[in-house]
This record gives C-alpha cells, structure tokens and sequence, in this order.
C-alpha cells in the first residue's frame, strides 16, 4: 500500500512519524478486514439500505435565510472581505 | 457516594411545585463546576441559556400554563450535535472554533418539550475512538475508576449521567458509541434502530451507520427522552414512520411472561473476560428464574461484523469527512488552494481520524472497490438477514455489550486493533441498523458489567421492555460512583 499516494488522494498532510506509522499499521488492518474474503455472498442480494424507504423526494425550490442567520454563517468564514468568502488561490 | 435523581423525580417535583426549574438548573450547573474538574465530561456549559430556559418554564408554570413533557429536566448533548450559536466540534480540531448556524432536530424536539441544555460533552475526534481518548480537547475520566478510560466515544455523556450531573444524555451510536461507554460507565445506552431518530444537525460519521440515542440511569427514563426525539423528519431522509406508535413512557412495569430471549452462542466466545461472561450469565439466570423462556440461537456470521464495520465504517468516514477542507467554515490551512487543502486537514485531524481516512480512500480507490466495500455491503445483507430470521424465533437477543471493563488511560491507545475489538459485541446492530440497549448487571474487577439486549428493526420497544423488565427485578442502576 502506497501510503504517499493515499494520503494525496485523501488530500492529508502527514508527518513523517505519522507515515511511519500508518505504513505500519494499515496492512495489519486490511489483513484483519480482509477475514470478509472467507465469506459466500454468491447468493447474496446486496442491499446499500438498512430502510424500507425508497425515493425520498421534496420540492427542489431555494429559501431565504434571515438576516441573523445569513449573518452567523458569514462569521463562520475563516477569511473574508466585506460578506464575501476568501479562498485561496487556484493558481500560484 | 453520587447521588443521583431521575428524570421523572425532577419533572414531577417542578410539575407539583416542589422545586423550581432555576433552582434545579443551577444546582446542576454548581455541581459541574465543582466536579466535572476531575471527570472532564463537559467541554462547556450553557449556563445564561440553561437558565434563561428554566426561567421560562417556571413563568410558565406561574401562569398556570400545562407544562411539556420533559419540563425543567436538564440533559447533555455531545459535541456532535448542532445548538444553535454554540460550538460544535465533534471533539476535533479543525472545527474547535465552528458555531452552528441552527439547531439539530433531536435536540430543538428536546427543548420544545421543555428540556434544559445544559452543556455539551467531550467526545473522540470526530467520533472516531472507543475511549474518549482521541478527543482533541481534553481527557473524560470514569466515575468509577479515574485512571480508567470511559469507554467512547460518547465518554463525555456517559460520564455526564454516571456521575450525577444530568439525569439525561444524547449520544450517537456509529459502532456501540453509546452503548459500550455506557456499560464501562455503569448507566443505560440507547441506540434506536436505524432511521428513528433524525440526523438531521449530528455531524455525520457514518452515514449508513450513525444513530443518536439516549443515556439515562433507568430505561423508563430513556423512554421518556425517546418518545420525544423519535419520528421521521422531513429534514432527514433517512429517517422513516414509525411501526408502532412512539415510545410508551408511561407503561406499567414489564414482566418476562411470554419474553422468549435468545442467546447467540457466537457472542460468548473465549475473548471475553470470564468475569464479564459470568456477570452476563447470571443475568440470564435472573431473566430465567423470572419467567423469561431462554432460548439457544446462532448467529454464524458474527465473527465477521466487525472486519464489514471497519470497512464501510472508513469507507464512509473518508467520503463524509472530505467536506472539512477550512474553507468555507473551520480552520483555514496555509499556503494556495490544493497546499491549504493538506495543511488545514493535516493539522486539523488526529492519528485515529486520518487512520480512517486513509483506509476508507484506499478502500474505494480504483481496483480495490470491489474486493474491500461490494464485498463489505454483501457480508451487511447478509448479517441483517440472519438478524431477521432469528426474531422470527425470540423477541430479543441478550448478550455482553463489551467483551471486557473500562481498561487504563493510554492501555489500547497504539494498538488500532485491540481498540476496535472493544466494540465486537456492539458493531453488529449498526450493521443490521438493528435496536440496542445496554443496561447495568453488575460488576467485574470492581467495574460496571453492561448487558446488551437486541431487538429487529423498528422494534425497540421489545428490547426497551425486557431491559426495563431486568431493572425491576434488579438493582445494579441504583449503586453509585464513589466520585
């Protein structure tokens, strides 16, 4: 397992103790997880939900937020100019 | 000793006039700021709030207004939960300074039947632990042994109740959050079945996995709480009708009569710590003697619900966890967009939380997809089904909720697998999106035994009757702390 190219796709700074660490014990966790091999699911109709809901639909429509809540989720900004969200750059 | 009053007690005392509901507040409050000191239980309280709130209810009362439900009670919530204008930090970093701009629905129902907040409670990183140790903040100590850990991660809520503070807890429960710290605790863990209780306002672990549930010190009182959370809500759709009409929390006390418990010999395995077993045994023999009919069942695929939980559990985390990159809220990360991306995560998370990141993105990578998560999701329709045939033959399943006691501060804190063995008994429920309770059955090695009962989905009130059942006829809920 290539932890660097993980840890990238993840967008994650490591430290080098972490990599060490992570390098590991990741294996000895995918070797544990890896038990699920030992089990027959050919016959199995593999279902992602636990609910017997099925298309939970509502009105796509937009609401205005009040003042005092437009105004705790501007504050919430790590940076800002005026009520505009700052980002960093893309290019540099 | 702690000393402790039910929910119920405090509510009938301010309905009958006994006591106020500021008075009752503040006591509450002095005594965690006398105590929690030593526990570390909450992260803040809400005191101006909490007061203001128990104001409101004795004007109430004044003009001679009918009281809600759960009026004057206080209760904590954990740091997972949204209140609005309050921090939310989910025990990490890189949302040690996010105030929530509204209100999670478990904890607005709560509040509109008359609940006091009271303050919120330490937790893991994100959720992620089974210790309370990973939380970014602070250390949570148990009640009965300090140099113990208080199980996780929700350790600040069970703490919160074990140790007298609030007679009422919400925690979530992805893995057994709720009901392991409230076995090494000594107090009751809730975790309604998938989909009873809106998520809307918990941050979200795992999505497919996460509940919100309840601790109290009796089952009576944990329904009180759940039939004021539960219900489908239209902000979270995954939550679903309820079968039944909610909660009763106002049942008469619940017999073993026609109770037919089944013991699944795969949860009592050489792993588990003879003393617990022995603790869980007796409780049967209690259940037994009391009229319950006993009844041997198998689940084979047991052994492998934690290896599918560490799968999906990750997989999931990896995916929900990618929205906390410090731009729009939390901490923002040095450098240009994709540097700000890895600092603000690097520093932002811990050990365990970018363990888990890690893994899930490894797991859903390409190539790997197949073999690790479809495998994962097969083996879950599997074990569900299992679960299902065997409440075609018993009401409930009784087992441990941990196959061992609270273990020393620091003891499984390097070793991932070891801590991930605590939940063995606990995993499974999340899994099947089953229900599950923990309640107190006695102690090993001077620590509290918890005893899990198990009920199929949407049928709670099974699990809640018998463990309500087991409190009557047992007093293991009313020993206490000495802290």
């Amino acid at each position: 397992m290539d932890i660097q190219r993980i840890a990238s796709l993840s967008r994650l700074q490591l430290t080098e103790d972490e990599e060490t660490m992570m390098a590991a014990q990741l294996p000895e966790i995918l070797a544990y997880v890896g038990k699920l091999q030992e089990v027959d699911t050919s016959n199995v109709d593999v279902k992602a939900y636990l609910t017997t809901a099925t298309n939970v639909l509502r009105v796509d429509e937009a609401f205005l937020v009040d003042d005092a809540h437009r105004k705790m989720l501007i504050d919430a900004f790590p940076e800002k100019t005026g009520d505009a969200l700052k980002v960093p750059g893309v290019f540099e | 000793m702690v000393r402790f009053t039910l929910a119920k007690e405090i509510r009938d005392r301010i309905l009958s006039g006994a006591v106020s509901a500021v008075d009752v507040t503040q006591a509450v409050l002095d005594d965690i700021h006398a105590r929690d000191e030593n526990l570390g239980a909450f992260l803040e309280t809400f005191d101006i709030e909490a007061l203001a709130a128990a104001k409101a209810i004795d004007d109430m009362r004044e003009r001679g207004e009918e009281l809600p439900l759960l009026a004057g009670v206080p209760v904590a919530i954990k740091d997972n939960m949204l209140c609005e204008g309050h921090i939310a930090s989910a025990g990490a970093k890189i949302l040690g300074e996010h105030r929530s701009a509204y209100t999670a629905t478990a904890v607005q129902k709560l509040r509109d039947a008359g609940a006091i907040v009271i303050g919120r409670t330490n937790m893991d990183d994100a959720a992620m632990g089974s210790s309370t140790e990973t939380s970014a903040w602070q250390k949570t100590y148990n009640p009965w042994n300090t140099e113990k850990i208080p199980g996780g991660s929700s350790g600040g809520s069970a703490v919160a109740v074990s140790a007298g503070f609030v007679p009422l807890a919400l925690g979530s429960d992805t893995g057994g959050s709720i009901r392991q710290p409230a076995a090494m605790c000594g107090v009751v863990g809730v975790k309604p079945s998938y989909g009873r209780v809106s998520r809307y306002g918990l941050i979200a672990l795992s999505s497919s996995l996460d509940q919100i549930g309840v601790f109290a010190h009796t089952v009576d009182d944990a329904r009180l709480v759940l039939s004021v959370i539960e219900g489908r809500d239209d902000n979270d759709a995954t939550s679903v009708d309820l079968l039944e009409p909610p909660t009763p929390y106002n049942l008469p006390p619940t017999t073993f009569a026609n109770l037919r418990i089944g013991i699944p010999k795969e949860y009592f395995i050489d792993g588990i710590d003879p003393d617990v077993r022995a603790r869980v045994e007796e409780a049967i023999d209690v259940m037994k003697k009391n009229g319950a009919t006993i009844v041997d069942v198998s689940l084979p695929l047991t052994p492998y619900a934690l290896p599918t939980y560490y799968i999906i559990q990750p997989a999931e985390a990896s995916s929900n966890l990618g929205r906390y990159d410090g731009i729009r809220y939390g901490t923002r990360g040095d450098g240009g967009l994709n540097e700000s991306y890895f600092d603000a995560r690097g520093k932002g998370f811990g050990a365990e939380v970018k363990r888990r990141i890690l893994l899930g993105t490894f797991i859903l990578s390409a190539g790997y997809y197949d073999a690790y998560y479809k495998k994962a999701l097969a083996v879950r329709t599997a074990i569900r089904k299992e679960f299902d045939d065997v409440f075609e033959q018993v009401d409930v399943i009784v087992s441990p909720t941990s196959p061992c006691v609270a273990w020393n501060m620091g003891e499984k804190f390097n070793d991932p697998i070891a801590m991930y063995l605590a939940d063995i008994f606990t995993v499974s429920a999340n899994i099947a999106g089953i229900a599950g309770v923990s309640v107190p059955c006695g102690f090993a090695h001077d620590l509290p035994v918890g005893l899990q009962f198990l009920a199929g989905a949407m049928h709670d009130e099974k699990a809640l009757a018998a463990a309500a059942a087991y409190q009557a006829v047992t007093d293991w809920h009313t020993v206490t702390p000495s802290t």
